[in-house]
């Protein structure tokens, strides 16, 4: 299959907030209208059944009376199958009005033959009985069917409705200096908002002043309140706890973390799964070929009885029995219930393939920083080595010096511990600054060649480091990374940096691997290092010492040894081509970047416990969609030919059309309800870490 | 449900009479019924005119309107590749079933107003066929890129 193009731009910011809101008055609009009609119909019915109880008036049993009560059903109550009958047969197409609409329509036919001309049946040896009741109840039962079909569909989306909802109608913000109460849509970027306890935010935006703690578990999925202070960032539609602040709006409208949550939702549920382009395939065929397999019905009952009205009701048995919609709705319906249920839990799923295909993995790559860590490394060891020549600060201001042109993550690290020793000052000039990717960097400080990086990297240089060797042994031991200090070819000093686990990664490790996956740790760290990590959050496999460049090859590796599927999990902006070349990329959000491009599914709260959530909601989704396709696709394969009677001369077992016609109504609904069963899913608890 | 199958049961008898008909009444039958078969099959499924082709407005932009009426109209349209589209969809079918297009390969979809006329916007396309339908993939369309 080739690549899907890349998903246009998103709409526009008006068409995002009011369209979910249109299809909902519009769906209101449709319930009162099949409300109506139903009653309507099931009235007119009743009193077309009773009509065939023997001791009521004869007026009341007449053919006359029937038709009189039936019409209206038919042609009022029903309007809406034939005119779409026969704007979808100008059109070319057929679909299930097509079918209610001749199935109906012909028994109503046959009926008004016999009430007019009843002597020419009775002149064939026929009985001339009319089947009013067969269209009457047929059209009533797929009314009703529509009806709850209708009410379950709102169902569907009611997630979406949800997130939508989130978002207060007003901000207070500061106009000319004094607080105004203005509607949300006229919120600008820069704009002043104040907060007071438990309201919700209006929009995203960063903290200016004052502090509390805020709710964002509506967004996030995280239970537990975070702390929010000046610079930090918040996001609209989140509930603020305690405290009062005011933040400075960073993003309205479309931009805001709500209206990409809610435009990626969509996105995903208007994508289809490999197995719904097969299920599109059938239904795109599936009335014509019904519609055959009827007038055949017709023509083999006619040569072997030559009863009319028998072949008739077969006829009409096998085109109300069959129902294209239940194969069309099996998927649509389930990944619509996931992707809102996925929302609700953090975890935004791209495209109902990523949905589809999160299931079935068999290998998880986890990236080790930033995914099992904080991503926050610190110093714990500063160590003088016994060559060393230059006194502790100077030898601290030449590598903060060095590193603070680095961005590499150890380089903060140590250029915050070296700021937490000196008195504040300007550090030495750099020249010749080099960085080597994954070994380290160096340069010219004062006339001196300083390098700072990962002792692996000075052997090839030609520098000496046995000294080092039984030091780097046991901060590798305390799972810290290791960086050493070189100054003129002399071994100078050693740091020791640890990057703190994520209280919840050894019970995501666990719970990915009761969910049967092989979990795999990658690490640019030295093996000893990650394997210490690695050990403490209960994962065997680990490769270690890969630069960051060859990640999505570590990736493609594993593909090619046939471990796939393999899911990679990482920080969705390093780590990008190791999320594209997984079968499944998970990017951790880290709560304010939602829509991150790599990535098939986002975890926005950035916690590991998403991860294994994903997967048991796409294996229930999966069995889910399992479900419904087999009770589309069975009761099709086992109706039909019933309604076309090959029981019947083995049984004379004669399917009712009435029962046909229920039976039809029904199953797009046992459909729909049992995709509804999906909005009970909740991921199983992790155990909560000690830490 | 029981009371139903209790009145096909007593009806049932009756109906299950085989009547002598002419053969040439049987011939005519079955001739018809078949005739009936392939007119059908050809009418749904049978390729019919052919697509039409959107115009091109300021910067290559391809437009064209699509009325939503029982089906789309035009359901095939050609487009040139390598140029950005515009697709209006005007609905007058007041089916639910129509309220929502889905264009899969760009996971794109479009609540369509009833009465509404609706705009998207689809990016340059290599050559291909990219389906198009609505909610339950009933109804039915493809744009044909050239």
């Amino acid at each position: 299959m080739t690549a899907p193009p890349p998903a246009a731009p998103c709409c526009h910011a008006d068409g995002l907030a009011s369209a979910p809101y249109d299809a909902e008055r519009e769906l209101a609009r449709e319930l009162t209208q099949l409300r109506r009609k139903v009653s309507v119909a099931v009235v007119l019915t009743a009193l077309v059944m009773l009509s065939s109880l023997p001791f009521l008036p004869s007026w009341f049993t007449s053919p006359w009376t029937q038709l009189i009560l039936t019409t209206p059903v038919l042609f009022w109550c029903g309007r809406g199958f034939f005119s779409g009958a026969a704007s979808a047969f100008r059109q070319h197409s057929a679909d299930m009005n097509t079918l209610v609409a001749a199935g109906t329509g012909i028994a109503w036919l046959t009926s008004l033959f016999s009430t007019v001309f009843p002597q020419l049946l009775i002149a064939e040896g026929l009985p001339a009985d009319v089947y009013y009741e067969v269209a009457a109840v047929i059209l009533t039962m797929v009314l009703l069917g529509n009806l709850l079909e209708a009410r379950a569909r709102g169902q569907t989306s009611e997630a979406i409705r949800r997130l939508l909802q989130l978002q207060p109608p007003t901000a207070r913000v500061l106009r000319n200096g004094k607080p105004v109460q203005i509607p949300v849509s006229q919120l600008v970027v820069g704009d002043l908002v104040q907060v007071r306890p438990g309201e919700k935010l209006p929009t995203d935006g960063v903290v200016s002043e004052g502090s509390s703690w805020v709710e964002e578990s509506m967004l996030t999925g995280e239970p537990t309140p975070v702390a929010k202070a000046a610079g930090d960032a918040v996001i609209g539609a989140s509930m603020n706890r305690s405290g009062s602040f005011s933040f400075r709006v960073s993003r309205v409208g479309a931009d805001t973390v709500l209206a990409q949550i809610v435009e990626l939702v969509r996105q995903a549920q208007s994508s289809r799964t490999r197995v719904q382009r097969v299920a599109d395939q059938v239904v795109s065929w599936f009335a014509p070929a019904v519609i055959a397999l009827a007038i055949a019905a017709f023509v083999i009952w006619f040569l072997l009885s030559g009863n009319p009205v028998l072949s008739m009701l077969f006829l009409v048995s096998v085109l109300v029995i069959a129902c294209p919609c239940a194969l069309g709705l099996a998927t649509p319906t389930s990944i619509m219930v996931a992707s809102g249920k996925g929302a609700e839990n953090g975890l935004i799923f791209r495209s109902a393939e990523a949905l589809e295909t999160a299931g079935t993995l068999r290998t998880i790559v986890l990236d080790k920083t930033g995914t099992l860590t904080r991503g926050q490394p610190e110093v714990t060891q500063f160590e003088r080595l016994p060559g060393g020549a230059l006194p502790a600060d100077s030898l601290l201001a030449l590598t903060a010096a060095l590193e603070s042109r680095s961005e590499h993550p150890l380089a903060e690290a140590i250029v915050a511990y070296a700021n937490s020793q000196l008195e504040p000052g300007d550090l030495p000039a750099v020249t010749d600054f080099e960085a080597v990717a994954g070994l380290g960097v160096q340069g010219v400080i004062d006339g001196q060649q300083v390098l700072v990086g990962t002792p692996r990297w000075f052997p090839e240089l030609g520098i000496d480091t046995a000294a080092l060797q039984p030091l780097v042994e046991r901060l590798e031991g305390l799972a810290c990374s290791v960086a050493a200090v070189v100054v003129d070819g002399r071994l100078e000093a050693c740091f020791g940096v640890a990057d703190p686990l994520k209280p919840s990664s050894a019970a995501a490790v666990a719970a990915l691997r009761r969910l049967g996956l092989q979990v795999v740790m990658l690490s640019g760290d030295a093996r000893r290092t990650a394997e210490v990590v690695a050990a403490e959050v209960g994962i065997e496999r680990v490769i270690a010492e890969v630069r960051p460049a060859d990640k999505a090859s570590v990736v493609a590796r594993l593909q090619e040894q046939g471990e796939g599927p393999v899911a990679m999990v990482g920080d969705g902006i390093n780590d990008a081509p190791a999320l594209a070349q997984a079968d499944v990329g998970l990017a951790m959000g880290t709560g304010t970047d939602v829509a991150i491009a790599a990535s098939d599914i986002t975890l926005i709260s950035g916690n590991l416990a998403g991860v294994p959530a994903a997967i048991e909601l796409s294996r229930h989704t999966m069995a889910n969609i399992r479900q419904n396709l087999f009770f589309a696709f069975a009761y099709n394969v086992a109706g039909i030919p019933i309604a076309a009677g090959v029981l019947f001369p083995l049984t004379g077992w004669l399917l009712s059309p009435m029962l046909a016609g229920a039976a039809m109504a029904f199953s797009s609904v046992s459909v729909v309800s049992n995709a509804l069963r999906l909005r009970r899913f909740r991921p199983t608890p992790l155990p909560v870490a000690a830490s | 449900m029981s009371s139903l199958l209790a009145a096909v049961a007593s009806n049932g008898e009756p109906l299950w009479r085989t009547i002598q008909q002419p053969l040439a009444l049987k011939l005519a039958v079955a001739a018809g019924g078949l005739a009936l078969i392939a007119a059908q099959l050809w009418w749904f499924l049978g390729r019919h005119g052919h697509a039409a082709v959107a115009s091109e407005g300021e910067r290559g932009l391809q437009e064209i309107t699509i009325t939503v009426d029982g089906g789309y109209s035009p359901a095939r349209i050609r487009l040139k590749a390598g140029q950005p589209v515009r697709l209006t969809f005007h609905r007058l079918d007041p089916s639910s079933c129509v309220a929502q297009v889905i264009v899969p390969d760009f996971r794109r979809s479009l609540d369509l107003p009833l009465n509404g006329r609706t705009s998207l916007e689809l990016p340059a396309m290599q050559p291909g066929e990219y389906p198009f339908h609505c909610g339950m993939a009933m109804v039915r369309g493809v744009l044909e890129v050239v």
